[in-house]
C-alpha cells in the first residue's frame, strides 16, 4: 500500500485571503482504499482546503498533490479520477433528475448505469422530477448518485449530510459504504470532511483534526480509542491532594474522571493508590476526542 | 447472528466482530455450515467501513473459524485449529493470563477463579445443547 502515490499528500498548505490564514501550514496524506475523516470546527480551514484539492482556489503556498499530481496543471486527470459533494448542492432547476444525470454522464469517462437504476430505486426519486421541485434531501441524495456512477477513485465529501434528517443520513451513509466501495474497495478512497462525527464513526479508518488551518491531531481510528481513556473512580470520601500530573481531570464530589492521552495505567495506579469503591474506564467516541483536543484545558463539560 | 457494536471499549471494531462470531460458534448461536452475511451487507447494517469487515473475516478464516466458498460467500467451520496441540495451549495460556491478572485485581482467589472458569464451560454446553434441539 505505500509504494503507491497517496491519493492525497498536502504539504505545508497555506491559503490566506486578504490577511486572514484560512489555511495555515496543513500537513496531511491519505493513502488508497481508506475512508479519511476530516474534522474541524466551522473556519477550521476544511472548505479551503477541498478546493485546493479540486484546484477551485489555488494555494498561497505549499504542496498539494492528487494521485501524486498537481491538481492545477493536471487538472483534467486528476478531475476525471475525483467526484465531489458539496455541502450546498445545487443543479440546474429547469433539469429533470434524467436530465442532471445524462448532462453529469456526458463529462465522464465511466458512467454506471446499474448502479444509477438501484441508486433511483433506493431513493425513491422519480426521474421525470424538476430539480427545482426536490427537497434538500433529495437534492443531496441526487448529488451522491452523480459522484457514484462515474465510480470515481477518490469521493471527496464536504460536510454531506449536514441539514438532513437522520433517515437519510443514514441512508447516505449505507450507500457511501455499499454502492461506493462495492467495485474495488482497494480502490474506493472516500475524504470527507465533517463535524458531525458520530455518524461516520464506523466508517472512518484515520482521521486529522484541523483547527486555525493546521492539523492539529491525525490518528488512525481504532489506535485513537485505545489511546484515549476515560478513567472513573468513586471514593468513599472526597479524595484530597490527589495528584494526577498532567491528566485533565474533572471532580464531582467522591466521583473523579480522568481523560487519558496515552497510558492510561499510571492515572489507574494513582487513582488505586486511594482505595476506590469503584473504578471503571472506557474508551472516548472520535466526537470526544475531537472536543478533548479542541477545547480549552479546565473547560471539560 | 446478531452484532453489536461498542465504540467505548477501546477494543478496535475488526476485533468486535471476529470476537463476537468466536462467542457465537462457541455458545451454538451458529453452526458449521451456517452462513455469514456478505461483507456489503454487514457493512451496510452496521454502517462501518467495508474494509473493517473484511478485515474480520481474514481474520476468522486465518483461525479457522470459517471459511469462503468462491462465489458463494463465508460459511462457519467446524471447531478446527491450524495450529498443533502446544502452540494451541501457549495461546490460551495468553488470553487466561490476563483473566488470573483481572482475578488478582478483582481479589478472587484460584479456587473461586477455577470453580467459576468449571461453571462458565457448563454454561456454554448447556447453551449448544439447547441450541441444537
Amino acid at each position: 500500500m505505500n509504494q503507491e502515490a497517496p491519493v492525497i499528500d498536502l504539504d505545508h498548505l497555506v491559503r490566506r485571503y486578504g490577511r486572514t490564514d484560512a489555511v495555515n501550514g496543513l500537513n496531511l496524506r491519505v493513502q488508497p482504499g481508506r475512508c479519511y475523516g476530516f474534522f474541524g470546527r466551522n473556519g477550521a480551514g476544511k472548505t479551503t482546503t477541498i478546493k485546493c484539492l479540486l484546484n477551485l482556489l489555488r494555494p498561497t503556498s505549499g504542496a498539494v498533490r492528487v494521485f501524486g499530481m498537481d491538481p492545477a496543471r493536471d487538472e483534467v486527470a486528476v478531475k476525471s479520477r475525483i467526484a465531489y459533494v458539496p455541502d450546498q448542492v445545487a443543479f440546474y432547476p429547469w433539469m429533470t433528475v434524467r436530465d442532471t444525470l445524462d448532462y453529469f454522464a456526458s463529462f465522464r469517462a465511466t458512467w454506471n448505469q446499474a448502479t444509477e437504476r438501484s441508486l433511483l430505486d433506493r431513493f425513491r426519486l422519480d426521474a421525470r422530477q424538476k430539480t427545482s421541485h426536490l427537497s434538500k434531501g433529495q437534492r443531496t441524495q441526487l448529488a451522491l448518485i452523480t459522484a457514484i456512477c462515474p465510480e470515481p477513485e477518490l469521493l471527496v465529501l464536504d460536510e454531506p449530510t449536514s441539514g438532513l434528517d437522520p433517515i437519510v443520513r443514514r441512508e447516505f451513509i449505507q450507500t457511501v459504504i455499499g454502492a461506493y466501495q462495492e467495485g474495488d474497495p482497494g480502490r474506493r478512497t472516500v475524504f470527507v470532511s465533517t463535524h458531525l462525527i458520530s455518524e461516520f464513526e464506523g466508517l472512518i479508518d484515520e482521521f486529522t483534526i484541523i483547527d486555525g488551518g493546521r492539523d492539529v491531531l491525525t490518528l488512525d481510528a481504532d489506535a485513537a480509542r485505545e489511546r484515549y481513556q476515560k478513567v472513573h473512580a468513586r471514593f468513599a470520601v472526597e479524595p484530597v491532594g490527589l495528584d494526577l500530573a498532567g491528566a485533565r481531570v474533572l471532580r464531582r464530589g467522591r466521583d473523579i474522571e480522568v481523560l487519558v492521552n496515552g497510558d492510561a495505567g499510571d492515572a489507574i495506579d494513582r487513582l488505586r493508590a486511594r482505595s476506590p469503591e469503584a473504578i471503571s474506564t472506557e474508551a472516548l467516541t472520535l466526537e470526544e476526542i475531537f472536543v478533548a483536543t479542541l477545547q480549552p484545558q479546565g473547560a471539560v463539560a | 447472528m446478531r452484532f453489536q457494536l461498542n465504540f467505548k471499549s477501546g477494543k478496535p471494531v475488526y476485533l468486535q466482530l471476529v470476537d463476537q462470531v468466536k462467542a457465537a460458534a462457541a455458545s451454538g448461536a451458529v453452526h458449521a455450515g451456517d452462513p455469514l452475511p456478505s461483507v456489503r451487507t454487514l457493512a451496510e447494517e452496521l454502517r462501518v467501513n467495508r474494509n473493517t469487515v473484511a478485515k474480520a473475516y481474514a481474520d476468522l478464516e486465518g483461525q479457522h473459524v470459517i471459511e469462503t466458498v468462491a462465489g458463494k460467500g463465508c460459511f462457519v467451520r467446524a471447531a478446527s485449529s491450524p495450529f498443533k496441540k502446544d502452540v494451541r495451549l501457549k495461546l490460551l495460556a495468553q488470553e487466561i493470563d490476563g483473566a488470573v491478572v483481572q482475578a488478582h485485581h478483582l481479589q478472587i482467589a484460584k479456587s473461586e477463579f477455577l470453580s467459576l472458569a468449571d461453571d462458565r464451560f457448563d454454561a456454554f454446553a448447556q447453551k449448544r445443547s439447547r441450541a441444537e434441539q
